[in-house]
């Protein structure tokens, strides 16, 4: 794999990323994966197992610390104690580089605890600048943020996001990560052709890119994360891949998590990706109708990884 | 800041709080999806919403959701989710409020007689609270731990450790959910429990009334000489017994099972 990736940041091969129920299998085994990634939420408050746990991965393997809650788009102020906070988290395990969505979570002080939307403009494109360099500031190191899955549109919106992601990193020289699962949702459900969005995207600022499963419901797509990634998703993230020279990848699994093993394995099936034969691109992303509709009751949008302790291990027991 | 960003903010987040009850504003500011109307791409996150938060609460609250059953207890997180929707950036705040909350909306709040299986479920949701709490708190683990031949002048309980009586066996209950044991629900019996984490590992030991007065005792004095007093008094046993038996019955135990902390 390359050194580093256009925007100059060390490509880090092809990661995971690190839920709590396979904690156990990797300090225990320390399997042979590139990088792991991070929730930030989960372990910027921890004083107990999980930030232990964090710490010791951390000096074996490159970490990228993800956020959920940064809420850059929200109305309301930043909150600078939960920055400050991820910052000393980033620099005590020596995050490779700190990231989040193009988003907002909450307003009015509450937390929907997802991913929310924005209408795209001029207005917003000032607003989301301004608190861009207030975190950039905060963290002392680039922001990084991810496109977000969508299901709604806003008669608001006058740019297309790949537009406004750059105009966003001209503004505030933040780098991105490309979701190519979430570019697949959120075309499909607006209606838009994800070749073409990946022709607008500014690759020259992506410093990594996300693989994950979706629940594909007819009418529409829910980017679940509980799946192994699809045909369609694996086509756009070969040409995204090849775009970025290479930029470091990284799978999402948030629901019926498998065995580690399995999610390693599905990672390394990028490998075979990018050195197979260039398949008629337009034919594979457009077969929606040949991918499984998935009939099954539609899951939740699992932008989150609930990292819920595993307080399994406690006991009762009488001392005297 | 956009006024207009706000309002929208404002309208969508209400939507996925009160979904029965949109403002139409909001409607009026989507566009349909691709093969959904805007109310319907809406609705996406509005089921998202409670499912997401209806099912993080009850990993929170294994036990409670056993002892209600997945239906009830979705309804009763329905309705907190509704009165209190998540306000921190961390998910493990969300159950943060619902023990109290439970008790202050208990149907029989305004009944002549309390009814037990109410008592119960607020009973466990607050231990399991504690446990979910204490799980990811400042923890101890660095030490300095103490060793039996410690001064008991030097021995004060450790921070990681908190003490809790309940009406029920709350600790057994929990334990026989997490084993897959699916067990009834118990008959009252007053529980003191001590909830402490040591070495990353959450643990529970059930005290008798009277080596719970002693620990709460030592709680607020961090001192073994006024807690043993106090047991001397309230016990009316001579204080030489007292003494006698927290050297030879318990103090071993409670050293070596991480109660105390070496005052440094
Ligand atoms: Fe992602």
């Amino acid at each position: 794999m390359p050194a580093a990736n256009p925007a100059g940041d060390p490509a880090l091969g092809l990661g995971v990323g690190l839920r709590n129920v396979h904690f156990e299998h990797i300090l225990r085994n320390w399997p042979a994966v590139d990088w792991f990634e991070a929730i930030s939420e989960n372990f910027i408050d921890s004083g107990g197992r999980p930030r232990m746990v964090l710490r010791r991965i951390a000096e074996r393997y490159p970490i990228v610390l993800h956020g959920v809650s940064l809420s850059i788009g929200s109305t309301d102020p930043l909150n600078v104690r939960y920055l400050r906070r991820l910052k000393r988290l980033a620099d005590e395990i020596g995050a490779r580089w700190v990231s989040d969505h193009l988003c907002w979570t909450g307003v009015l002080g509450l937390n929907s605890h997802d991913l929310l939307p924005l209408p795209l403009n001029e207005a917003v494109l000032e607003h989301v600048a301004a608190r861009v360099r207030q975190v950039q500031d905060i963290l002392e190191r680039p922001l990084v943020l991810e496109n977000p899955s969508t299901y709604v549109r806003f008669r608001a919106s006058t740019w297309d996001e790949p537009a406004f992601l750059r105009a966003l990193c001209e503004a505030t020289n933040c780098r991105l990560l490309l979701d190519v699962n979430n570019v697949y949702v959120s075309c499909f459900n607006a209606g838009s052709d994800p070749l073409a969005y990946l022709d607008a995207f500014p690759f020259e600022r992506v410093v990594q890119l996300h693989l994950a499963g979706h629940q594909h419901c007819g009418t529409h797509i829910v980017d679940t994360h509980d799946r192994a990634v699809s045909a369609q998703v694996w086509e756009l993230f070969r040409i995204a891949w090849q775009r970025t020279s290479g930029a470091s990848t990284l799978l999402e699994w948030d629901g019926n998590v498998p065995p580690f093993q399995t999610l390693h394995n599905e990672v390394l099936h990028a490998r075979a990706v990018i050195g197979g034969a260039s398949k008629d691109s337009l034919a594979t992303v457009a077969a929606v109708d040949a991918e499984a509709i998935n009939s099954a009751r539609e899951a939740a949008s699992t932008p989150i990884d609930f990292l819920l302790p595993a307080v399994m291990s406690q006991r009762t027991w009488s001392p005297a | 800041m956009s006024a207009a960003l706000h309002d929208l903010q404002r309208w969508m987040h209400q939507a996925l709080i009160t979904p029965d009850a949109v403002d139409p504003a909001i409607a009026n500011a989507l566009l349909p999806g691709h093969r959904l109307i805007a109310s319907e791409c809406l609705a996406i996150y509005q089921r998202s919403y409670i499912l997401r938060l209806r099912m993080c609460l009850g990993e929170q609250f294994p036990a409670t959701r056993h002892a209600l059953g997945a239906p009830l207890f979705a309804a009763f997180a329905d309705e907190y989710l509704r009165a209190c929707p998540p306000s921190s950036h961390s998910l493990y705040d969300l159950g943060e409020r619902f023990p109290t909350w439970l008790t202050e909306t208990r149907p029989d709040r305004e009944a002549p007689e309390r009814e037990d299986w109410i008592d119960f479920m607020v009973d466990l949701a607050h231990y399991e609270r504690e446990l979910f709490r204490l799980f990811d708190a400042p923890g101890f683990e660095d030490g300095p731990w103490p060793t039996t031949s410690s001064d008991d002048r030097t021995l004060v309980l450790q921070p990681c450790l908190r003490l809790a009586s309940y009406q029920f066996p709350v600790a057994r209950y929990y334990q026989d959910v997490r084993a897959d044991r699916s067990p009834a629900p118990p008959t009252g019996a007053p529980c003191h429990l001590v909830i402490l984490r040591r070495n990353y590992e959450t643990v529970t030991y059930p005290v008798s009334a009277l080596h719970f007065r002693f620990l709460s005792t030592l709680q607020q004095t961090q001192n073994i000489e006024a807690a043993l007093a106090d047991i001397a008094q309230w016990s009316r046993r001579p204080l030489n017994d007292v003494t006698a038996s927290w050297t030879a019955d318990v103090r071993a135990a409670w050293i070596e099972a991480g109660f105390f902390a070496r005052a440094q």
